[in-house]
């Protein structure tokens, strides 16, 4: 299953990108090779032909030119030339972070990330050499959707291993802990406590096993929102579960049932929505702890139930019958 | 009521580990255990079972970054809102159901944007954090968890994990329905 999502996902990702590119192509939106005229105040002027100054975009203009209604008002946008004597050169434009559409792509594609470079050229001063009529021509842009596709695989897998390698200090303080707690007998005695409990939704585990125990800490972790000890104790509890497992490699139904629980999401107070509603201003921040307690109770009664379900099912025994022909 | 409730959860969260840490050692110490060189021995493994999780998240999360980024879900969000229209979810809510299984952090961005859209105290916006407050990232939660044990054949969990999300998105949706909305 987990195969077919992610073939999913990979090959969905790239013909929805390779879709959006060549939309992109036809109907022309970064308008490549076409020209746009500006008026320039100057506001900086050296001998060798570099100047700088401000561009005025007017809405209207801009409007035309994309053929789209994004621009509002009338733009002033920094901007940098340099010219030969005849009146042509390079330019770059200085694009502010609220700067419309599609210019904040094309910048955040351009070879000087937030800046849109080019050629500019019949260049004309007016006046006392104050202001200037102008001519661009960006860069071309094409095939944003897949450059973006692979960036972000790229920065993904970095941000992955760096979750990973974020987590060993946990790991091993919460290993630490609970390797204390299990030679002494703590957990032993703490699922025997809950062996009334246990016995329904774990009927696989040994009822004084340690992996009840993890369970239980992962569990309680979760619902009170203490994410840094509930990841260790969870992966604690699935090493314990994976100890009983007879064919390694092999989902067993008590992990699933497990993380049916874990990714339920009970939790008593949800601190980030919480905490973002509080920013966003809301009257009342915490309205959401009874619907949200409830939501998860659903997804926890829901995923638990589809668990002791779906595990009657020969075909989800299958994998298992087969693995065992094998040997 | 609802404040001693809260500030006692709030309270119970912030001694938890401490209290679980003494309870710990206190108990090693009466079994005569000893703690320092159990606690080290346990600890070897922090390293092995974090760096045993790489190969399984890098998998997953190149998948789900990638999924981000192509701006698929726009189409996935246009393809689906006439079915959820049918059950009274608001569009701007689709997003979020369908991101919250895949990325913490992408859903907290949209969570935060319909906030910054539709005011958090909205239908929308009571709907949307409750959504996000009552779900896990189901697919990153599988990685991990999987991983740390070298789990490749998963079995019927991703059908049982997208059973839950969404009895739980549908169960947030009713109960918003019920005390903030109009039913």
């Amino acid at each position: 299953m987990l195969n077919y999502i992610w073939t999913f996902l990979v090959l969905v990702s790239l013909v929805v990108a390779i879709g959006y590119d060549l939309y992109d192509e036809v109907f022309d939106t970064y308008r490549n090779g076409k020209e746009f005229s500006v008026t320039i105040s100057l506001t900086d002027q050296s001998s060798s032909g570099r100047f700088r100054g401000i561009a005025h975009v007017t809405a209207e203009y801009y409007n035309a030119h994309y053929g789209k209604n994004v621009l509002a008002h009338n733009m002033d946008i920094p901007i940098q030339c340099t010219v030969d004597s005849v009146g042509n050169g390079t330019f770059q434009l200085f694009l502010p972070e609220q700067a419309p559409q599609p210019w904040l792509t094309m910048a955040k594609y351009s070879p000087v990330k937030g800046s849109l470079l080019g050629v500019i050229s019949r260049v004309r001063f007016v006046g006392t050499h104050r202001e200037a009529h102008a001519v661009l021509c960006f860069e071309p842009t094409h095939f944003v959707k897949m450059r973006s596709v692979t960036q972000a695989a790229i920065d993904f897998v970095v941000t992955a291993v760096e979750i990973a390698l974020g987590l060993i200090g946990v790991m091993a303080l919460w290993l630490g802990l609970m390797k204390i707690a299990e030679v002494a007998g703590l957990l032993t005695f703490i699922a025997k406590i809950l062996k009334p409990l246990t016995r329904k939704l774990f009927p696989d585990i040994p009822s004084d096993h340690p992996a009840i125990a993890a369970i239980l800490m992962n569990t309680a972790a979760n619902m009170l929102g203490l994410s840094n000890a509930a990841t260790p104790l969870g992966l604690k509890a699935m090493e314990e579960l994976n100890k009983l497992n007879p064919q390694q490699g092999i989902a067993t139904n008590a992990m699933i049932t497990f993380l049916a629980i874990n990714t339920g999401g009970l939790v008593l107070i949800p601190a980030t929505a919480i905490a973002v509603r509080a920013a966003a201003g809301s009257s009342n921040p915490g309205i959401i702890i009874g619907t949200s307690i409830i939501g998860a109770l659903c997804a926890t009664i829901a995923g638990v139930t589809a668990s002791k379900v779906l595990q009657r099912f020969s075909r989800y025994n299958n994998e298992i019958t087969n693995n065992e022909k094998e040997k | 009521m609802d404040v001693v409730v809260k500030n006692s959860i709030t309270i119970l969260s912030i001694i938890a580990i401490p209290l679980v840490i003494a309870l710990f050692i206190l108990w090693a110490l009466v079994k005569r255990v000893h703690v320092y060189e159990v606690f080290v021995e346990g600890a070897k493994e922090g390293f092995t079972t974090a760096v045993r999780i790489i190969p399984y998240l890098v998998a997953m999360l190149f998948a789900i970054g990638m999924f981000r980024a192509s701006g698929a879900m726009d189409i996935f969000v246009m393809v689906l809102s006439p079915l959820t229209n049918l059950i009274g979810m608001p569009a701007e809510a689709l997003p979020m159901v369908l991101m919250r299984p895949l990325s913490g952090s992408a859903s907290l961005g949209l969570m935060s944007e319909i906030m910054k859209t539709h005011g958090p105290d909205s239908f929308i916006g009571v709907l949307v954090s409750t959504m996000y407050g009552s779900s896990e990232t189901t697919f990153y939660v599988l990685a991990v968890y999987f991983g740390a044990v070298n789990i490749r054949k998963t079995r019927h969990a991703v059908p049982v994990g997208i059973i839950a999300d969404v009895c739980g998105m549908l169960g947030a949706l009713i109960i918003c329905k019920v005390l903030f909305g109009i039913l």
